[in-house]
């Protein structure tokens, strides 16, 4: 009903030109040639020569379109490599903060004992920690553990970072699945372990996928632990495409321009086609957070 | 039921994942940061013990204090730039329907999904003094001068402005969600009632919205404290401190200028600041919230 209210309301706002709507508009694009435009700009000198950037102009209509641009931003900047990198990282990461955080959900909110609110509220807490402030000591630990230039120097602190998150929204929504499911469920000699698996997980489907934008969206451009904790290509994400490649085509500015708006890609392009889930995803996940 | 759910065993075994993540990753580097932050190490060798030595020096340390001054600065950026745009923004968005609305979202959102590697690259070139876009612009109005944006004086202001970019759509989405919350009949009720656009938005869209921008100003604050990405890619606290922010300080000190033991002091009190800062806020807010 509360639906239909909003279609009548705006509906009786559709055409009008009164001043005070031109003025909105005039906002709302302003503000979105200001987002939009820099990548316009990204996307219009990746494809133009390195000699004709020294314009005076805004865009450049370049003589050639140089693909081959992209043709050494790809090659050099080792693309395939750092995304299938950044795609299995980020795939387990995701994984794992589901499996885990939805255990954990379970315990602290079903299973009767006495520390669940503390432990509750310990793992919690780690959302409250600057990741930035662990980056010394767990150089150090794994270091000390041979760890560094593996995998798991990245997927631990990932999967560290983004559980708390995943926690506190799946703590959120195990509150509105009734609990007289799971009563049918013991009554019918199910285990704990089936329970949570089979029969509450299904029903979290919604929140499991607002976990999965919001784990994904907090790792997939981060870079700051990957280049402390890794040293050689073989684990790097996508983020070094970039950061490796600007020393070694340093004076040609166009392959640089070239290589931003191919790290760039994967991720605007899956925000466009799944532009109306990540939304959801986002907004729910933001706001609960 | 009660016994099956109270097996400590199958607790243990749900928690443990968990649990063990949060120690190994976060309770454990913690504690060795404490412990490192009472030493004088170089990060190689040994570190000898010099008790509250690093505290002290922290205590006087005018980078540390610009890094402070500078995440103030930034807070205030997004709260006073950054939210009422997009606060704005957010309310013109949810009025228009059908294809305009997803488009418009999807453009203010698209720079948030963009790595901060790509944005930080993308801002020095549009900062360029040679070739960048910034200067390109300021010359059809006029201006013949090639700005260094990065020039003591300028730096910080250029810095503030790239992340009040980037994190725009973030806050809009948000505001935008409350909105799109708010009961529908308000605004009907108000149209009847004959109240102006402007009435509407100033006495039943900004009061309804005090939550939701009680939680944006809060991450706003929390996000300005935890800079680092951004600022490491585009200045790295240059020009002298000018632009520093407490977490890429504590990195140049511990990795650049070999103080591993004075990096995880600031470490340390960097972490008090941000739980300070956090239980603060929220405990204020959760008050007024009470009161009201």
């Amino acid at each position: 009903m509360s639906k239909q209210a909003d279609k009548n309301v705006k509906v009786s706002k559709k055409k009008d030109f009164s001043p005070a709507n031109i003025i909105l508009w005039i906002i709302l694009i302003c503000v979105a040639v200001v987002q939009i435009f820099p990548l316009i700009w990204l996307i219009d000198f990746s494809l133009a020569s390195s000699n004709e950037m020294f314009t005076t102009g805004l865009l450049i209509i370049p003589n050639k379109i140089q693909w081959g641009n992209y043709a050494k931003a790809f090659v050099d900047g080792h693309f395939l490599h750092y995304l299938r990198n950044s795609i299995l990282i980020n795939g387990l990461a995701v994984i794992l903060v589901v499996v885990i955080s939805i255990m954990a959900a379970f315990a602290c909110k079903r299973m009767q004992w006495k520390l669940n609110n503390f432990v509750k509220t310990l793992l919690l807490l780690g959302m409250m920690i600057p990741i930035h402030a662990t980056l010394l000591p767990n150089y150090k630990i794994y270091s000390y553990l041979h760890m560094t230039d593996t995998i798991w120097a990245l997927l631990i602190p990932y999967v560290a970072f983004s559980l708390p998150q995943g926690l506190f929204l799946m703590t959120g929504f195990l509150d509105g699945v009734p609990v007289e499911l799971e009563e049918a469920a013991v009554m019918d000699g199910c285990g704990i372990y089936r329970i949570v698996f089979q029969i509450v997980t299904p029903i979290l489907k919604p929140s499991i996928a607002t976990v999965c934008i919001m784990t994904f969206l907090n790792n997939w451009n981060e870079f700051m632990m990957a280049s402390t904790y890794l040293s050689s290509p073989k684990w790097k994400t996508l983020p070094f495409s970039i950061l490796e490649f600007t020393g070694q085509y340093s004076s040609n500015y166009a392959v640089q321009f070239a290589v931003m708006a191919l790290t760039a890609a994967p991720a605007v392009i899956v925000y466009i086609v799944l532009n109306k889930h990540i939304t959801k995803g986002v907004a729910m996940g933001a706001v609960k957070g | 039921m009660k016994k099956l759910y109270s097996n400590k065993l199958v607790i243990l075994s749900l928690v443990f994942p968990g649990l063990l993540v949060f120690v190994f990753a976060i309770l454990a580097p913690i504690i060795l940061s404490v412990y490192y932050g009472f030493t004088e190490y170089s990060g190689m060798g040994t570190a000898t013990f010099i008790g509250l030595e690093n505290y002290k020096t922290l205590f006087h340390d005018k980078a540390f204090g610009r890094s402070l001054l500078n995440s103030l600065l930034l807070a205030i950026g997004f709260i006073c730039i950054q939210h009422p745009i997009a606060i704005v923004v957010a309310a013109v968005l949810d009025k228009l329907q059908g294809k305009a609305e997803g488009f418009f979202r999807c453009i203010y959102f698209i720079p948030n999904v963009i790595s901060v590697a790509v944005i930080a690259y993308l801002w020095k070139f549009i900062y360029n003094p040679d070739f960048g876009l910034l200067n390109n612009i300021l010359h059809i109005f006029g201006v013949q001068e090639k700005i260094n944006w990065f020039s003591a004086d300028l730096a910080i202001w250029s810095v503030l402005i790239v992340l009040i970019w980037h994190g725009f759509g973030w806050g809009m989405l948000i505001y935008y969600t409350g909105i799109k919350n708010i009961d529908p009949v308000l605004y009907e009720a108000a149209s009847i009632d004959g109240a102006d656009a402007k009435t509407t938005f100033f006495r039943i869209t900004l009061p309804l919205m005090k939550p939701v921008i009680q939680v944006n100003v809060t991450m706003a604050v929390i996000s300005a404290l935890k800079q680092m990405e951004t600022v490491y890619l585009l200045t790295n606290g240059g020009p002298g401190n000018r632009t520093q922010f407490a977490a890429n300080y504590l990195y140049q000190q511990a990795f650049k200028a070999f103080k591993y033991g004075y990096g995880n002091a600031i470490g340390v009190v960097f972490i008090i600041i941000c739980l300070i800062i956090t239980v603060g806020l929220n405990t204020l807010f959760a008050d007024r919230e009470k009161k009201a």
